[in-house]
């Protein structure tokens, strides 16, 4: 049971500057997310923790202590791998028991720990196993039964369940939850699967190229974004933008003009700006019943149609009909709105739409940062 | 009948029933082998097998049939002792001429047990010193990236192109310098006539061997279980001894066997470094040459001295036999 602070962190490879001065507290018991896209720094962050990896500059506290220099043994916290990382040569008892063992404590403790390390994962009966016996999902239980025996101060997991099928998965996420909820320590957990993040943590800390871009509870993260990157990593399908300019009205583009007072938020006449709204925030004008607070319309051909069941998501070219790109270049004119599934759509149908004025974001276009959230 | 109306009869045939040729014996032999080459590889592998095995066992039957023999008869060895005489049984002789009691000669004669000794002894050490620090090496090599690398495993690899020979004289040079600190240890304070005169060359002649088959093998073991180790408590070199070697145990075998077997029979260095007396270690192959004296060459006490040094290297080889053999072969797909 400790807090964690990251003080200025930075990790260079040569000319690659993987973690560039990470400043990072994490609180006693709470479960704190690392979320990225691959190579953000990520998990070379959650190395510096461990203590696998030196940082070139910067400080790491574990509670009172200033565990920079330690070695991984010495920093008590214990570890979950992607690859889960049980030692081949030896069964289940000797693997979960091993950092016990190398700390000389006495059989009858080790035997009782280990027994209820054992019954937390629901392991009973498996001891004599040997890893290459056992399911991904058996092996897994192993893995985390073996980093709560010792009773770390800080348990990390680095993308614990990337290796597991998708119904483990979300199995595995309950049962993570219940571990924290019983064990009641800090946890730090790596993950590139922002369903993992938003469902598990306190606090999400979204990563880009090795830069803390937020760090807030998943919801705060999901609607008051912090920058561009966070509006566009956090939440599945990603966030529309559309490029615009202030105006002395308010946001204006090619296709899409907000009215919104000037005065009371924080742009300029003329500078660039980017709009954000998400899927769920787009309607059709003529089923918009529950929006109270509507924009004004405007119209849009729909291209792909892709009913998901409890919801259908529609891919929405502005102004002129044309095909929709799905990479990411093409998102100038083009917007993806999430309806319903009753209300009735087809491929290339002209409609007008409307958003939610309380829910759009309004970005700063060179720097990315948040201007505003609603308006 | 003419070949046209042959063809026209196996024409008639269908390709599932082959008419009954008249064939001799011979050519139904290589029919068969035809339509049945399994049978001839597995023919082919008996061959072989059995010339192998009789090219490297039959000097040992040899060795055997000269140590069992009595001196004065040794021009008479066949295939049998050159003593044996069944008509000796009639004469209440139970051995028939065999000379078992060669064995129990070659400990009285010289104290051949000691020369065994001596050998296992430099042996097992040289192997352990060479393991420890060829797996500290091997660690090195294997999982770190650094600066020069690549030379400095050339430099290992250069070391082992240098024939023992060119060694010798400056170690011999050193080691008989007499060293006043060690005297207290050492009776004349020179290496000379000690075992560590032998163990330090040897573990460094045979070290590039080692450090290259486990820079092999430790560099497949996955970092993620060293990082594990060493998050749940153990040191680098912790990791290294409890995890990563034990993972690699075929090659940690195979480096310590062929270590020990080339140390084990080694007589050039250990003849130079002691004067040839047990007390002094001197190893092995110095024992057995202890049997020819001024005017006479015990060459069936020598042969039976050969299979009792053998004994010790077999029975390793055999207990360890499964693992070098994994060793050896998945070192050599690894790489």
């Amino acid at each position: 049971m400790a807090d964690v602070q990251l003080q200025h962190i930075t990790k260079r490879y040569g000319d690659v500057t993987a973690v560039d001065d990470m400043n990072l507290e994490i609180r006693d018991g709470e479960f704190v997310t690392f979320v990225g896209p691959s190579g953000c720094g990520k998990s070379t962050t959650m190395e510096t923790i461990a203590g696998l990896t030196l940082p070139t500059e910067g400080n790491v506290m574990i509670g009172e202590r200033d565990v920079t220099n330690l070695p991984p043994k010495d920093r008590g916290v214990s570890m979950v791998f992607q690859n889960i990382a049980l030692f081949p040569h030896m069964d289940v008892y000797d693997n979960i028991s091993f950092g016990l063992r190398l700390r000389k404590y006495e059989e009858e403790e080790i035997d009782r720990r280990v027994e209820n390390a054992a019954e937390v994962v629901q392991l009973e009966g498996m001891m004599d196993r040997m890893p290459d016996e056992m399911s991904g999902g058996q092996r897994q239980r192993v893995a985390i039964a073996r980093a709560i025996v010792r009773n770390p101060d800080v348990f990390l997991m680095d993308e614990p369940l990337a290796n597991l099928d998708a119904k483990l998965r979300v199995h595995m996420r309950t049962e993570l939850q219940r571990l924290h909820k019983e064990l009641d320590t800090t946890i730090i957990y790596v993950t590139h699967d922002q369903a993992e993040a938003m469902t598990m943590s306190d606090r999400i800390a979204v990563i880009n190229s090795g830069q803390l871009q937020q760090i807030d509870p998943p919801l705060v993260c999901y609607n008051e974004p912090a920058n561009l990157f966070v509006a566009g990593f956090i939440g599945s399908p990603s966030m529309n933008f559309i490029e615009g300019e202030v105006t002395d009205t308010g946001f204006s583009s090619e296709h899409v003009d907000i009215e919104f007072d000037v005065g009371t938020h924080e742009p300029n006449v003329g500078d660039r700006v980017t709009l954000g709204v998400r899927p769920e925030d787009v309607y059709i004008a003529d089923s918009a019943s529950s929006v109270e607070d509507r924009s004004a319309r405007f119209t849009a051909h729909s291209d792909v149609i892709e009913p998901m069941g409890n919801e259908i998501f529609v891919y929405l070219k502005l102004g002129e009909p044309g095909r929709v790109r799905m990479d990411e270049e093409a998102a100038a004119d083009q917007v993806l709105m999430s309806v319903d599934p009753d209300v009735p759509v087809e491929e290339d149908q002209e409609m007008d739409v409307v958003f939610d004025r309380s829910r759009l974001h309004l970005f700063e276009t060179a720097s990315g940062e948040a201007i505003s959230h609603g308006f | 009948m003419s070949e046209e109306s042959a063809a026209e009869k196996l024409k008639e045939y269908s390709p599932g029933e082959e008419p009954e040729l008249d064939r001799g014996p011979l050519e139904q032999w290589a029919a068969n082998m035809i339509s049945n080459p399994e049978r001839a590889y597995k023919s082919m592998f008996y061959t072989a097998t059995v010339f192998f095995l009789v090219t490297t066992l039959f000097p040992f039957y040899w060795l055997l049939m000269v140590a069992l023999t009595q001196r004065g008869s040794l021009q008479n060895i066949i295939f049998l002792p050159g003593s044996f005489d069944p008509t000796l049984l009639a004469e209440g002789e139970v051995t028939m001429g065999i000379n078992f009691f060669a064995f129990v000669e070659v400990f009285t004669t010289v104290p051949f047990h000691r020369y065994i000794f001596n050998s296992f002894v430099i042996a097992a050490v040289t192997t352990v010193i060479v393991i420890v620090v060829a797996s500290l090496a091997g660690y090195v090599f294997g999982r770190l990236q650094f600066r020069f690398k690549g030379p400095l495993m050339l430099l290992v690899l250069i070391v082992s192109f240098f024939p023992p020979a060119a060694f010798f004289i400056p170690l011999n040079q050193l080691f008989n310098t007499p060293v006043d600190v060690m005297r207290p240890i050492l009776a004349d304070g020179t290496l000379y006539n000690t075992p560590y005169a032998m163990l330090i060359p040897f573990s460094a002649l045979f070290m590039p061997l080692s450090i290259f088959i486990l820079t092999t093998f430790y560099s497949q073991i996955p970092d993620g279980l060293e990082d594990a180790a060493r998050v749940e408590g153990t040191t680098r070199i912790g990791a290294l001894f409890r995890v990563i070697a034990p993972l690699s145990a075929p090659g940690v075998a195979t480096a310590g066997v062929l270590t020990f077997i080339a140390v084990y029979n080694e007589y050039f260095f250990s003849s130079l470094m002691t004067d040839g007396r047990e007390h002094n270690w001197a190893p092995l192959v110095e024992g057995i040459l202890r049997y020819q004296g001024q005017h006479e060459v015990l060459f069936n006490l020598m042969a039976a001295a050969s299979i009792a040094g053998v004994i010790p290297v077999a029975l390793l080889v055999v207990v360890a036999q499964e693992k070098i053999v994994s060793g050896l072969t998945s070192g050599a797909l690894k790489e």
